[in-house]
């Protein structure tokens, strides 16, 4: 019962993050500010640690980037949608990395300094991390080649880029600690259905916007 | 050293590394006019004057420019599936073979775009095309 409310888990915040990826990143994507960076900071630390809240659960949130980089692959028509899709994927795998040490119930993070510092870390290395592996993996998906004299010269905007995001995520990761106090309880007759209908509510827009343009 | 120091300390790192980063990017910066090709200059202008336009389907919808199958014959290359190209702008680069650099167009913007390709290809504000 606990794997299928997990699993359940995976794919509602998955579903969310992904959603949010498509429909809000691309509309931030035609204003014309660093949309990359912003999605980092307040979409995928909000999920990931949110995730990592209520679940407790190490290794969830690689599911959840598995999941939202697979529904990004959905929405082919604004931004690069492999790279994309292979960052956000490996945006999951890197915040597994990144809170190995951390407690599951986050007692080292008691005080704002220690969040607003392991927001800056978590935003940035999740950025620069799925940065750097879009760019060596995408030639290779693409079928062509990786060079990796490619990836030094960009290495200076890679790290200059992820200043946004780790910023957000300085200001990001208080805020979100703060639903803490918050104590919730959904029975799982209730669960299910609503975390199973927003997936798919999330999956039926992206597809259907799909199938429309 | 327990983790209330050793974060804090790495975020700090983290910000001034960044920030450095930053500063590094807009001191490098390159406004240039022409486009460097093996070596010799060219304004956009010669570019477009050396080789027909072609219109070609990408995900992004369609997009014109110089073909970069006719053009990089024009400025000298005679043998361009011997080589591979790299196209660079100030802070990017991109290196393709000859089977993706034929299928691409040069824009009046400066910006190539190929149909196969993901948008991580689409190098703009080029500087340079060197053939390797």
């Amino acid at each position: 019962m606990k794997n299928l409310k997990l699993l359940a888990g995976i794919l509602v915040f998955g579903s969310l993050w992904g959603f949010s990826e498509v429909i809000i990143g691309s509309s931030i994507q035609d204003t014309g500010l660093p949309a990359g960076a912003i999605m980092t900071g307040v979409f995928a630390i909000a999920f990931l640690v949110l995730s990592r809240m209520i679940y407790r659960q190490p290794g969830m949130q690689f599911g959840i980037g598995l999941v939202a980089g697979g529904l990004r692959l959905f929405n082919p028509f604004v931004g690069c949608h492999l790279c994309s899709a292979i960052a956000i994927m490996a945006e999951g795998a890197i915040f597994e990395i990144i809170w190995y040490k951390i407690s599951l119930d986050f007692s080292e993070l008691k005080n704002v300094l220690m969040q607003g510092s392991m927001g800056i870390l978590s935003a940035y290395f999740i950025y620069i991390g799925g940065y750097i592996v879009t760019q060596i993996v995408t030639p290779i998906a693409a079928g062509a080649t990786f060079y990796v004299e490619n990836l030094i010269v960009v290495l200076p905007k890679i790290l200059s880029s992820g200043l946004i995001a780790a910023l957000i995520g300085g200001v990001m990761l208080p805020t979100i600690l703060l639903a803490k106090r918050i104590d919730i309880k959904v029975k799982d007759r209730i669960y299910y259905p609503a975390t199973l209908g927003v997936s798919a509510l999330c999956w039926f827009i992206i597809i259907g916007n799909w199938f429309l343009a | 050293m327990g983790k209330e120091k050793i974060i804090p300390i790495l975020a700090l790192i983290v910000l001034v590394l960044s920030g450095t980063a930053t500063a590094y990017i807009y001191a490098t910066q390159v406004d240039k006019e022409t486009i460097s090709i093996n070596g010799e200059e060219y304004t956009i202008e010669q570019l477009f004057y050396l080789a027909e336009s072609k219109t070609i389907e990408t995900v992004d919808g369609e997009k014109t420019g110089a073909s970069l199958e006719e053009l990089i014959p024009k400025v000298g290359i005679a043998c361009p599936s011997c080589h591979e190209y790299t196209i660079r702008a100030a802070d990017y680069e991109k290196t393709v073979d000859w089977e993706i650099m034929r299928t691409g167009v040069l824009s009046d913007i400066k910006k190539v775009y190929f149909p196969d390709t993901p948008k991580a290809f689409w190098v703009g504000d080029i500087i340079e095309i060197e053939v390797k």
